[in-house]
Parts: structure tokens; C-alpha cells; sequence
């Protein structure tokens, strides 16, 4: 029997449909389905100034919006051979942290509520607010940041903001304690949750699974430490891994993984209260400063050759390894723009980690995927 | 708590004592319990209509109180809700409709310009408006701003264009403004002149909105010999720099393409 | 005067109407409206209806409770803007399932789409009938009170699983046979624990098994069977470690998922009702229900009313246990659910029958007789 578990289903957490042949309560195939949520982000960016795209990188992933910020903007800046100064590069970092830290609140509240208990959900929720709370502060906005530019970021951290940071930081690492009672502290969520989901690392390698999926199996991979981009050669952290494999595994590399942000976040903060300076490039290009030249592309063409040239990018986003492609022909647009989405990749091995398990399963493993259809879909 | 734990080292995690299920349902029941305990007198929900997040008074009793690490009142003022325009210091330069990605800001005439340069200022529609805040951050004059108001549900869809009085209205209600002004480069450029295409129309000091292009008499070039010297006097624009909100009009209004953005050099 | 029960006020106020209504009428009919017989009648009729108003109001007394309490286990607050502290939000509620149209999914099976939330609220309502609340709830007590009360309590899957399979949709369906394997596996071990207390007592008659307490509660010496038997009605309420049926990350909203409107509203209220149910039969055979060891002072207990009261107290603070349960544990899976059903509840109940048994032997036995007893 076939089931069709989206589009609109609560183990969905988006828009998608995973098509389930079923015998019994048994999976014995699936078949994921996407493109509910297209929304021709590619495109679009083809029609904006750089600048520009990172409103469309905020919708994108909704949940992750300041790594996928940083994502674009790192390969814009290689496009446009832009270099932002170092206290920019801090407060990037520190965002993206802190956006993995609200990323993986949010994962926790959604995949908890998968398994039936709706408590996980509030606390992380409420969490989560507080993280919000900070970005509103020095941003402007809660889930839309449009918070980084080409070279540099919007604005500097307000006056008193590390000291609250640090506050939110020291409230969270508390929290977590009582996630773990929550969850590793109940027998019933061990028993759903050991050896489920199982996904070995030469699978998860060929399928090119990426993220905490992959390191709950065991391969320790983590581009912050192994490409590292922005400042992240600067700070200290582990990267945890497990060799579980399974849904539990995940589950504590990415509390670890929370721990570890926390971690990044304080040298972050260290070393912007230590170090004032200017958070946006001396040397950009007219149109990339703001306000914006009307000028058509045409005009800019004929007037002045800006170099042209090609971007890339790849991010440890809290849902796996992000890539960005930027092509730069000179003019104010994007000529090219691609993306790789890490979760479309993790969801597509489903066909290796989801038949043998029964239907009761698919919403704690799906949820333990994380799945963001946002910027799956794009 | 430290923020290093023991098992942030190289080896896989393994659950650690502490995370082991003991007496099978025990521990989760008594974490919801002290949570229960803790929030039996007052929840961590922020009552909305009645309590608010950027009410002041809020943020310092009820913040601390309920143990979020509420605080710092200033800086709710950075977010980016309804915008805020003053028309009397609006010079109608166009730099918030251009900036605009989501092309959602018309300019739309108000009364107070002369009959020939009607005084034309945004009309904002909040139906595609993304809170980008990319025009604010383009206004010259800072008369856009954003303010802290967020409730913007209307009955028609009508509703949701705001005109420029309305937005005036907005900015005379004194809420908080954004108070971030965004880092401009150093080094912006600026419009140059290419002189031998310049056919002297005046267009470009005709529309600049700050009035900052005047037209000068240039220098008669020395008539070679045997020409007859030129009739008609030569005006060229001069643009004065420090006035010039780099807005572009008048490269989009010349009608020969001789002016363009080039280094302050 | 004979003791007060809810009978004779149901008896009291039919005689009363019929006595109104005879002033009204000419001599004859009156005195044909005011026969005992049609008195008797009247007063069945109003003692239904006495006790469908409390079973009614107890149940959305219940779901605001549950609202509230699982609020604050979740650090928030629940239903609190329509009527004091949300106490009329599931009136309104209720009134909003009313309004609604009621859609039956064009390849259902009519009769069974519109016949299983009948049945099911039906056969909900019907336990209250045999349910002694206080001493003079019902009139005179049947002699097999607790089986008969268990049996209209196990009725329910034959009906979640007809509308499940009325209904015509994979989830429901799925739903629906979970339901019933569910509640059929842990009738078994629900039936078990209520053993222990029968063989306790010596009576299936819910009065006596609750005037039998009188001296000390069933929980101490049978303490296995209770957690046997509030796990058991944990599954058989669909409440959520095993609320699997209806698991609505996975099977959207289990076997009520077609059901909308009033129809849905019907199965919410039976689920409430049989939870109502499930933590009165708790007080009942474990809690003492309307008595107090001796050691209380009478003050406490002998007001009017008092046996009333202090039994719904007792119901909400089992219920609060339930909500608290609720609020801590995720869903177990069907195959675990059911090897804890027959591999760990069933052992454990037939143990607590071995130990009632010992607990009569010690009876006695002078020497052990105190052991148990908390308040002999």
C-alpha cells in the first residue's frame, strides 16, 4: 500500500511529500517528491544587485537565514574580489552561530513534537525567542535579518549587546541540561530512538549526506574546521561526532553541536569588545554601497569595466554543508547564481534510511534529518 | 556550568552517566514537574495584547521576574516595522524607490512643489513590502525611517498601500526610530562628466534634486585659424560634491550618456 | 428521614413538576399525571438527565483543566480571555464544532460514518449510569457494578474501528486497527489488576469495593496493580505515551481523521468522558473514593456534600497525574506498546492477584494484619 505523507502532513515541516509503500506497518520503499515550495530563487537573484539576494537568502532557509546570508555574500565577495574587514568577519561568525543555535532549538522543539510530546516543543520555542530577541537587537528584524552586505555587514552591534549576549548564552547552556533529562533521561525516548534511522558512513558518503547526519556516523567532517572560511580559524572548537549512526546519535551531536556554538559565540564576543573598527569595505564597487545607482546595466557597461570574475562558496549551515556559485560578469547583477542545498541531498537518501523501519518511525527520523523545504525547494 | 564539558573532546560522544535513562520515566517527569513548579505563579508567555515586549516597564518587571534574560531597553528600537516619512525634509530623490527590491515604493506627487517639479514622495505598499529596510538605508536625508510599529492588519487590501501623509502621520506620532544610520563607504563614487558629448541641455540641474549641478559658462575653446568663433555660449554642468546625494538623476535624465560614476579622484 | 440520594431528588423534583402540572389540568387528568408510575417515569428521566449535565459539565471541566495544567508543565498559560481564566473557551469551542458543517467524504460508508461517533459517545455516556460518585448516588446498587462498568468501557474499539474503516482513509484505517489492538491487549491486564482488588474486597459492587476502603485504601498493599492499571487506562483513553491511534505526526490525526465539526466534537468529548471515567475508576478501586481513613478530622469530612467533593478532588488529582504523564513522556511505538502489554503489564498484574491474596491471608493473621494499612 502506497501512503502519501504530504504535501500538507505534520511530518512534513514544509512542503513535501514522501510517498510510502507500506506493508503492515513496515516501510518498504520510499520515494521523497519535491518542488511544492519552488519558488525560482535562482532566477530572481539573476535580477538583483548583490545586495539585494540576501533578502531572497533570508526566505530561502527561514530557520537558518544568517548562514545562508553569509553563504551568498562570502561568494559574492570572491565574485567582486571584495575583502570585509575583520570585525565584520566577528560579527558573521557570531550570527551564524547564534543561527545555528536557533536553527538547532528549532529542530529540537519540531523533532521532539514528532515523537509525541509537545513539552520539548514549548521550551525550545521559548528558547529560541531569546536568541530571536538578540538578533532583533542588532539587526532589526527576528527571522528576516538582511544583516550582511558585500563587504561587511549592515551595522555594528549596538551598545550593551555582548553583555546581553552573554546572558542569553549563560541562560541557554542551562537549558540544554534539562533538554537531555527530557529526552536521554526517559527510557521510552531511548527505545524509540537507539538504532533508528540507521545510515552507515559509506552510505551517507556516496549519497554526499552532509552535516550532523553525517557526523552522527562517525566521519568527522565540518567545514569550519577542515575549509575554514571567515574567522573560523581563529576560534576554538570541537566538532562532535558519534558513531551511533542513528537518530539518538543525532540527536547529541547536535545538543553538542549547540554547546560548541556557545562556545564560538563567547570568543566572538571577546574579541569584538577588545576590538572596535569599521564593520563594511573602504573599496567597493558604486552600486554596492547604499543607496543604489538607477542606472541601468547597459549604462554601466558601456561606462566603466568592473572586473569581472567567479564566486564560491560553501558553508557549514546547520543542516549540512550549503554551496553557493556566483558569476560575476562585470555588471550590477549576478550573472549565474546556484546553490547546493544540503538538506534536499539528506532528505533524497531517505531510500537507504527509512524501508525496514515501520510508519511510527518516519516522523522521529525525518524530523532527525531536519528538514527545511525552504531552501530545499529554493 | 562550564561551557566545555568533558566530552567536547576528540573521542565520539558517548551518553554521558547523567544522560542514561535511570528508573526508566523518572527524570523526565521530574524535569517537567520543576518546570511546572517553576512556572505555576507566572509562564514565560508574553500575554500580547496586554503585555508587550518593547513596553519598557514590561522589559524591567516582568522580564527578570519570570527569568528570561530580558533586558536592555534601547534596543528595541532597531527593529524595522512601519516606515516613517517626514515630507517636509523629503527632497524626492527617488534613492528609496530605486533601492527598493521589491518594487512596492511609489513616488507619488504631493502637494507643496512648484507646477513645474511636482514634489513627489514614497508611497510604500505593504502588501509586497519585505521589511528589508533597504530604503531607509538609502534616504540621504534620513526623512524615511522605520519605526518600532508592527501591527499593520487592515480589512481591505487597499488598506495596506500607504501614502505618504499616512506614513507623515506616522512619523508625527513620535514612536521610537530606527536609530541605525548604515555605514556608507569612504570612498563613493561620484558623478564625472564626459565633456566633448556634453551638448549643454540643463537637464541634469534641472532635475537634481538638491540642486547641486550648476551650469557654468565654460572657456571658449581657441577657434582655429581661419574658424569663425563658436556663436552660442558653452554651459557644462559643475557638480558640487559635497551636496550631491549620489542619487543618479541626472546620469538617467542625460540624454546624451556623458555622465557617469567615477572615482572622487 | 431516609438518606438523601440522587434518586429520590430526581423523585422529588418529578413529583413536584407532575404536582404543578396537575393544578393545571381538570381533576381527572391530574390525577392521572400524578400516579406513581408516571412519577416513577419522570424521575428516571430526570435523574438521566441530572447525571448527563454532570457527566457533561465534569468533562469540560476536565479539558480546561488538562488545558491549564499541561499550560503550566510547558511554561505557558492555556485558555485564559473567554470567561474567567478560560473557563468558557471550550463552550466556545464547542459552539464553533456546532457551526461547522459536518462533511462525510464522498466514498465513506454512510451508516457506518454517522453510526460510530453515536455509538462511541453513547456507550461513553452510559458507564456514568453505574458509576457511584458519594454513598447516595445511586439508588440501589447492582451486584456487578464494576464488570458491567468495564464492559461498556471495552466497547469502544468495535466503534473507533467501524468509523476508522467507514471513513475510507489509509490513516484512519491504520489508525483503527491500531486502536483496537491496542485496547483489546490491554483489556487483559486492566481486567488482571481489577482481579486484585475484587479478590481485596470480595465484591464486584463498586459501593462495596469503596466501603471496603474504609479502613485502609487499596493503593499500598496493591500498589502493582495500580500502576498496572492507570498504564492499562493510559492506552485504553488514548492519552499520550500510548496514544498511538491517533499519533498525529504520523497518521495525521489516526482514526478520527475525516471526522470534522460536531462529529469530531463528539469524539473529543468521549475521549474526555472516558477519561473522566478512567481516573474515577482509579479513586473508586484504589483511592478510598469518597472516604477518609479515620485519622482525618471529621470536619474535613463531614460537611454536606463533603463525600461528593472530596471524590472529584480526588478524580482532578488523578487526572492532574495523567496530565503530568502527558507533558513528560514521548509516544511508544505499536510493537513496544503491545510487548509491554503482554509481556510486562499482564506478569505484573497477575503478581498483584498473588499479593491481594497474601494481603486476605494476613487478614488473618493478627500479627501482619497492620502491615498494609495506612490508616487502620
Amino acid at each position: 500500500m502506497w501512503i502519501n505523507m504530504g504535501p500538507q502532513h505534520p511530518m512534513t515541516h514544509g512542503l513535501w511529500n514522501l510517498r510510502v509503500r507500506v506493508e503492515g506497518e513496515v516501510i518498504r520503499d520510499v520515494e521523497p517528491e519535491m518542488g511544492f515550495l519552488h519558488r525560482g530563487i535562482e532566477k530572481i537573484s539573476e535580477n538583483r544587485h548583490y545586495n539585494e539576494v540576501i533578502t531572497l537568502m533570508d526566505r530561502c532557509c527561514y530557520v537558518a537565514g544568517m548562514s545562508w546570508e553569509q553563504l551568498f555574500i562570502q561568494a559574492s565577495e570572491q565574485a567582486l574580489k571584495v575583502t570585509p574587514p575583520a570585525r565584520a568577519e566577528y560579527l558573521r561568525v557570531l550570527s551564524a552561530e547564534l543561527q545555528r543555535i536557533a536553527s538547532h532549538l528549532m529542530w529540537y522543539a519540531a523533532f521532539v513534537q514528532d515523537l509525541g510530546l509537545m513539552t520539548p516543543f514549548l521550551y525550545g520555542m521559548r528558547d529560541r525567542d531569546l536568541v530571536l530577541d538578540l538578533f532583533q537587537s542588532y539587526t532589526g528584524a527576528r527571522m528576516t535579518y538582511e544583516y550582511m552586505r558585500v563587504g561587511g555587514v549592515r551595522n555594528d552591534a549596538p551598545h550593551g549587546f555582548t553583555d546581553q549576549c552573554r546572558k542569553v548564552l549563560d541562560w541557554l547552556l542551562a537549558r540544554f541540561v534539562e533538554y537531555d533529562q527530557l529526552c536521554l533521561g526517559s527510557t521510552i525516548f531511548r527505545k524509540r530512538c537507539d538504532d533508528l534511522g540507521v545510515l552507515k558512513a559509506p552510505e551517507a558518503v556516496a549519497y554526499g549526506v552532509t552535516g550532523p547526519m553525517l557526523r552522527s556516523a562517525g566521519v568527522r567532517r565540518d567545514l569550519r574546521k577542515d575549509r575554514p572560511y571567515s574567522v573560523y580559524d581563529q576560534v576554538e572548537f570541537d566538532v562532535p561526532v558519534t558513531d551511533t549512526a542513528d537518530v539518538t546519535g543525532r540527536y547529541l551531536v547536535r545538543m553538542e553541536e549547540m554547546r560548541q556554538s556557545v562556545r564560538i559565540c563567547r570568543q566572538c564576543l571577546d574579541w569584538l569588545d577588545r576590538n572596535p573598527g569599521p564593520v563594511l569595505a573602504d573599496h567597493l564597487p558604486r552600486w554596492l554601497g547604499a543607496p543604489y545607482a538607477p542606472v541601468g546595466r547597459e549604462a554601466y557597461l558601456l561606462k566603466r569595466n568592473y572586473p569581472t570574475g567567479l564566486g564560491f562558496s560553501m558553508v557549514e549551515e546547520p543542516h549540512g554543508e550549503a554551496g553557493a556559485y556566483v558569476v560575476n560578469d562585470g555588471g550590477e547583477h549576478p550573472y549565474r547564481v546556484k546553490f547546493r542545498s544540503p538538506v534536499l541531498i539528506n532528505i533524497w537518501a531517505a531510500k537507504r534510511y527509512l524501508p525496514g523501519y515501520r510508519i511510527a518511525d518516519i516522523p522521529p527520523i525525518m524530523g532527525s534529518v531536519d528538514v527545511c523545504v525552504g531552501e530545499c525547494d529554493r | 556550568m562550564a561551557d566545555s564539558p568533558a566530552r567536547t573532546g576528540s573521542p565520539p560522544l558517548e551518553t554521558t552517566e547523567t544522560e542514561r535513562p535511570s528508573l526508566w520515566v523518572v527524570r523526565p517527569l521530574a524535569t517537567a514537574a520543576k518546570q511546572f513548579a517553576k512556572s505555576l505563579w507566572r509562564p514565560s508567555t508574553i500575554v500580547y495584547p496586554f503585555e508587550r515586549l518593547e513596553d519598557p516597564k514590561f522589559r524591567s518587571a516582568v522580564g527578570v521576574e519570570s527569568g528570561r534574560p530580558i533586558g536592555v531597553g534601547e534596543i528595541w528600537d532597531n527593529y524595522r516595522g512601519v516606515h516613517a516619512l517626514n515630507i517636509q525634509t523629503c527632497i524626492s530623490c527617488n534613492l528609496c524607490a530605486f533601492s527598493c527590491p521589491d518594487v512596492c515604493i511609489e513616488m507619488v506627487t504631493v502637494p507643496g512643489g512648484d507646477p513645474k517639479h511636482p514634489k513627489k514622495c514614497p508611497e510604500i505598499d505593504y502588501g509586497k513590502c519585505s521589511f528589508c529596510g533597504f530604503c531607509s538605508d538609502a534616504c540621504p536625508e534620513g526623512c524615511l525611517t522605520m519605526t518600532t510599529r508592527y501591527e499593520l492588519s487592515v480589512h481591505k487590501r487597499a488598506d495596506m498601500v500607504y501614502s505618504p501623509q499616512k506614513m507623515y502621520e506616522v512619523f508625527q506620532s513620535k514612536l521610537p526610530m530606527n536609530p541605525i544610520r548604515v555605514a556608507r563607504p569612504e570612498n563613493e563614487d561620484a558623478i564625472r562628466l564626459d565633456p566633448p558629448l556634453c551638448i549643454g541641455c540643463f537637464a541634469c540641474s534641472r532635475d537634481c534634486p538638491t540642486n547641486c549641478i550648476t551650469m557654468v559658462d565654460i572657456p571658449k575653446a581657441t577657434p582655429k585659424p581661419g574658424e569663425k568663433p563658436a556663436k552660442r555660449i558653452w554651459k557644462e554642468p559643475v557638480i558640487n560634491d559635497s551636496d550631491c546625494v549620489r542619487c543618479g538623476t541626472c546620469i538617467s535624465v542625460c540624454p546624451k550618456d556623458c555622465l557617469f560614476w567615477g572615482s572622487r579622484e | 428521614m431516609a438518606p438523601m440520594t440522587l434518586f429520590s431528588v430526581a423523585d422529588a423534583i418529578a413529583a413536584a413538576l407532575l404536582g404543578l402540572l396537575g393544578r393545571l389540568l381538570p381533576a381527572g387528568a391530574a390525577h392521572a399525571v400524578t400516579a406513581p408510575d408516571v412519577v416513577l417515569g419522570l424521575a428516571t428521566v430526570v435523574f438521566a438527565a441530572i447525571l448527563l449535565a454532570a457527566s457533561m459539565l465534569n468533562t469540560i471541566l476536565l479539558i480546561w483543566y488538562e488545558r491549564k495544567l499541561l499550560g503550566r508543565f510547558m511554561d505557558r498559560r492555556g485558555a485564559m480571555h473567554v470567561g474567567f481564566a478560560g473557563l468558557l473557551q471550550n463552550f466556545a469551542d464547542g459552539l464553533k464544532l456546532f457551526r461547522k458543517d459536518t462533511v462525510r467524504p464522498r466514498e465513506a460508508d454512510s451508516l457506518g460514518f454517522w453510526a460510530s461517533p453515536t455509538a462511541y459517545m453513547i456507550t461513553s455516556l452510559l458507564i456514568f449510569g453505574v458509576l457511584p460518585i458519594s454513598t447516595g448516588w445511586n439508588d440501589g446498587s447492582l451486584p456487578l457494578t464494576l464488570l458491567l462498568a468495564l464492559v461498556i468501557f471495552s466497547f469502544a474499539p468495535l466503534f473507533i474501528f467501524l468509523g476508522a474503516w467507514a471513513s475510507n482513509n489509509k490513516y484512519s484505517l491504520i489508525g483503527g486497527m491500531r486502536s483496537a489492538a491496542q485496547m483489546i491487549a490491554y483489556e487483559v491486564p486492566i481486567l488482571l489488576a481489577v482481579v486484585a482488588v475484587v479478590v481485596l474486597s470480595g465484591s464486584f459492587d463498586l459501593t462495596t469495593i469503596v466501603n471496603e476502603q474504609r479502613n485502609y485504601w487499596f493503593w499500598a498493599p496493591l500498589f502493582l496493580a495500580l500502576i498496572v492499571f492507570v498504564a492499562g487506562m493510559l492506552a485504553e483513553m488514548e492519552r499520550i505515551p500510548f496514544d498511538l491511534p491517533e499519533a498525529e505526526a504520523e497518521l495525521v490525526e489516526g482514526w478520527n481523521t475525516e471526522y470534522g465539526g460536531m462529529l469530531f466534537a463528539f469524539f473529543m468529548l468521549a475521549d474526555y468522558l472516558r477519561a473522566l471515567v478512567g481516573s474515577i475508576l482509579v479513586v473508586l478501586l484504589f483511592l478510598g473514593g469518597w472516604t477518609w481513613p479515620s485519622y482525618v478530622p471529621s470536619a474535613l469530612t463531614s460537611f454536606p456534600l463533603a463525600g461528593i467533593v472530596w471524590f472529584m478532588v480526588k478524580t482532578y488529582l488523578v487526572f492532574g497525574l495523567f496530565v503530568w504523564v502527558r507533558a513528560a513522556l514521548p509516544r511508544v511505538r505499536t510493537d513496544q506498546l503491545l510487548r509491554l502489554g503482554w509481556m510486562r503489564m499482564v506478569p505484573l498484574a497477575l503478581l498483584s492477584i498473588v499479593l491481594a491474596a497474601v494481603v486476605v491471608a494476613a487478614r488473618c493473621l493478627p500479627v501482619l494484619g497492620c502491615i498494609p494499612s495506612i490508616g487502620g
